[in-house]
């Protein structure tokens, strides 16, 4: 399997088929014998920006600690956890319980939840 | 079944056609140079029809709308450059169109159109907020079928047929060329519109379709533009009989709105503002989901159009943010005229960037399987977006710049 072209910028869907972000990130691990194994995925947050300018990252960090949701956003998803790769990839988690939808949330409750008919 | 999905594809083909920028387009080449420019609007036609058949066929056999297929095939950053060059050009075509709907209220009430754009803009955030994806997509093309209104109008005045087949051949212009290309890559920026086929692989993926939709794809794709070019061919014919002769050269909206009393009388005026306001309208409400289903694909967010605004709460804070901000550009007193046009050649400019990528996708089996292009869509769509491009980088400054 080609890692970059499979699964790396793929959609990430939760147990019940929830969108939950995309690939931005993938943890290698290097132990022992053998290729390194993939370790974990990560799904949005700081890692999505540093791809694209590490300048960039921290500048969204900044202005997210200062209005944003508090908690970090992004998620790290260990791969015993994905359970496939196909169309998306598929994880065995809950969205709504992961840092994977903070600004969703925040999003949610500050803005669009506070409009009549939402 | 799928007759009557043939019917209401092409139906949305016909009403959707016909917005603020090739109402305008057209209306300028056919008082400006009669027939002459028919055929840069038929070239947009076919590649139209090119493009929204590669992006229903995309949806059916890969399940991904094009945002999507291009984040996942090329990787975040190349996806910025699509991704920001079709938002800044929706984003002003999006203007223009909610400058045709203020238009047509100032054309109907007198009360100049800038004070109309808070009331359009709030009442095209309440349909988006409120409505399904269904009754949006289907609403606004029965509703748009008023247009057909000009092809009575063309129908009326009894053109020359002649002619207007000579039309369809490309030739070079006996006066002003700078403004002959610069109308012929507008009236392809109008055609070839991004929104369009983008818009349309959402509608696929939402409607949930499989490979058995590709020969029902490839008949509403290529019956619905061609009849919706046949309306816009509608008003170039007209404006070509009843501007051209009498030296009319459209300026202002204001002008372009004595375009039907001619073959219609006193229901000349009211059709046009009313085809004005609804065609108009229906594109804003195109525009403003395209532009929040672009973002939400491209970075995996749930999007819906069917959903609750809370269920998909990033998605509907786009178009929450770009309605109120586009009509805020007719707000400040921008000519929506003069708006229209250079969005018009700016998409045109923007080709390459949203056509390109998507080429790639709709060659790659990974994707398409054994449903990919063959060389004849893959030339066509490449040369008339690179053309068009260049044609507009050139007649662009020289427009602006030059008179």
């Amino acid at each position: 399997m080609e890692l970059g072209r499979a699964v790396l910028d793929q959609q990430v869907t939760d147990r019940n088929g929830t969108p939950m972000g995309r690939v931005d990130g993938i943890v290698l691990e290097l132990g022992g014998e053998g290729p390194p194994r993939v370790a974990r995925l990560v799904i949005g947050g700081p890692t999505l920006f540093r791809r694209i300018s590490p300048a960039l990252a921290r500048r969204v960090e900044r202005w997210r600690r200062r209005w944003g949701p508090p908690e970090r956003s992004g998620v790290e998803v260990p791969w015993s956890k994905v359970t496939k790769v196909g169309l998306d990839v598929q994880v065995d988690l809950d969205a709504e319980e992961t840092a994977a939808l903070a600004w969703e949330r925040w999003v949610r409750e500050r803005i669009i939840g506070r409009i009549p008919g939402a | 079944m799928k007759l009557l999905e043939i019917a209401l594809g092409i139906v949305t083909g016909i009403g959707g056609f016909l917005e603020v920028g090739s109402l305008a387009t057209s209306a300028q080449a056919g008082s400006e140079f009669g027939f002459q420019l028919l055929w840069a609007l038929g070239l947009g036609v076919v590649c139209i029809a090119f493009l929204v058949e590669m992006s229903g066929r995309l949806a059916a056999v890969s399940h991904h709308t094009i945002p999507d297929a291009m984040r996942e095939r090329f990787g975040v950053r190349f996806f910025l450059v699509p991704l920001v060059a079709v938002a800044v050009v929706s984003f002003l075509v999006l203007a223009s169109e909610i400058g045709g709907v203020c238009l047509a209220l100032q054309l109907a009430t007198g009360v100049k159109f800038q004070w109309w754009a808070p009331l359009v803009a709030f009442i095209a955030w309440l349909l988006l907020w409120k409505g399904t994806f269904g009754l949006l997509e289907k609403g606004t093309s029965l509703l748009g079928l008023i247009s057909l209104a000009f092809l009575v109008g063309a129908w009326k005045l009894h053109p020359p047929l002649a002619p207007i087949v000579a039309g369809l051949k490309p030739s070079a212009p006996t006066h002003d060329s700078a403004r002959y290309w610069f109308l012929a890559v507008s009236i392809l920026g109008a055609s070839v519109s991004p929104y369009l086929f983008y818009f349309y692989s959402a509608g696929a993926v939402e409607d949930e379709w499989d490979e058995s939709y590709i020969g029902v794809n490839r008949i509403t794709a290529g019956l619905g533009m061609a009849f919706g070019g046949v309306v816009s061919a509608a008003v170039v014919v007209v404006a070509a009989l009843v501007f051209l002769p009498r030296g009319i050269q459209i300026e202002r909206y204001e002008q372009v709105a004595l375009l039907l009393t001619d073959p219609l009388g006193r229901w000349g005026f009211i059709l046009f503002v009313a085809s004005l306001a609804v065609t108009c309208l229906g594109a804003a409400l195109e525009i403003s989901l395209e532009m929040a289903y672009l973002v939400a694909q491209g970075f995996g967010w749930r999007w819906g159009e069917s959903l609750k605004p809370r269920e998909d709460a990033r998605f509907s804070l786009v178009y929450t943010m770009v309605v109120p901000l586009a009509a805020t550009l007719m707000l400040v007193g921008l000519d929506p005229l003069k708006l229209t046009n250079f969005s018009m050649a700016l998409t045109a400019v923007s080709l390459p960037v949203a056509v390109i990528p998507m080429l790639v996708l709709m060659n790659d089996p990974e994707y398409v399987g054994d449903w990919g292009n063959g060389w004849i869509s893959n030339a066509a769509v490449l040369v008339v977006s690179v053309v068009a491009c260049v044609v507009a980088l050139v007649a662009l400054p020289l427009q602006l710049f030059g008179s």
